[in-house]
């Protein structure tokens, strides 16, 4: 932990992430990409064809989320359900409230860990339905692949 | 008790669970607990009592599983009643095949014991190592 990450409160960090989720909840994802560390790393854990590593911020714009915007019709929209919070992470259950570009319901369940530092998200770890991924969404489409 | 003292009762629990030693764990769930399987899959399910939790989920992992299956606790974050622990499994199957899932376990603790339990875990695995939960067991409601 950094002496910048000491400076937040846990409560501050709670407030943080609890805003940037209301507003993903209303599928507004600005407040999310304005907290983005340029360092940012996104874990998808698992097996599942999108489970790897995205180091830095514009890696994960380009190689997941515009990827993942392909997939889905109209925008993303993930609703909180519980946060837990302790120093510098911040746990979120959530739940996916989305439709495939082909009409399907994608509403994933998500368990992400998010580590701040100064205020801007670090580090995010996600925990998510991995068969459901595979089974509604599919592997990521060969432009993704074409940037990894 | 305090954040800090289950956060402690849980590691404690992992360092056994760890080990290969579920007991402590067991000792620790509450008769009324809960436990939910996240996720939209033929293991997604809410296991409601210890009793049907032990038989119905554990008793049913262990007729698939290889005996000394470990889960290794990487990090611990507690909040109040709550305590996540995040943690890689080392497990084999009894026909000898890796099982070494990702798991992120949300924990609800009431005076010492786990009254909730929410598993989130890589279940595209789950099913391609260990295969569908049975229809004949899945639990009602």
């Amino acid at each position: 932990m950094s002496m910048k990450a000491t400076d937040h409160e846990p409560s501050d960090n709670k407030t943080i992430v609890q805003h940037v989720f209301d507003e993903l909840a209303r599928s507004n994802s600005q407040p999310l990409l304005d907290r983005l560390a340029e360092d940012f790393r996104f874990v998808i854990m698992g097996s599942g064809s999108w489970s790897r590593s995205f180091e830095g911020k514009a890696a994960v714009l380009a190689e997941l989320f515009a990827p993942l915007r392909e997939k889905i019709a109209d925008r993303i929209t993930i609703v909180p359900v519980r946060l837990i919070a302790e120093g510098d992470l911040v746990v979120v259950e959530a739940r996916g409230r989305n439709t495939t570009r082909d009409g399907k319901a994608y509403d994933n369940t998500y368990c992400n860990v998010i580590r701040l530092e100064a205020g801007q998200f670090k580090e995010w770890t996600e925990y998510c339905d991995t068969l459901l991924v595979e089974k509604v969404l599919g592997p990521p489409g060969e432009a993704a692949k074409q940037l990894t | 008790m305090t954040a800090a003292a289950n956060k402690q009762l849980l590691q404690d629990i992992f360092a056994a669970v760890a080990a290969g030693n579920r007991q402590p764990l067991l000792d620790h769930i509450a008769d009324e607990v809960t436990m939910q399987v996240t996720g939209h899959n033929s293991w997604s399910q809410t296991f409601r009592g210890k009793e049907a939790l032990v038989r119905d989920l554990y008793g049913y992992l262990a007729t698939l599983l290889a005996d000394g299956r470990r889960t290794v606790p990487l990090r611990f974050i507690a909040d109040d009643d709550h305590v996540v622990v995040e943690a890689k499994g080392e497990m084999r199957t009894k026909a000898g095949i890796p099982y070494n899932n990702d798991y992120c376990l949300i924990y609800r603790l009431q005076n010492g014991r786990i009254v909730e339990i929410r598993e989130y875990c890589d279940y595209a695995l789950t099913e391609a190592v260990l295969g569908p939960f049975p229809a004949s067991m899945k639990q009602r409601g």
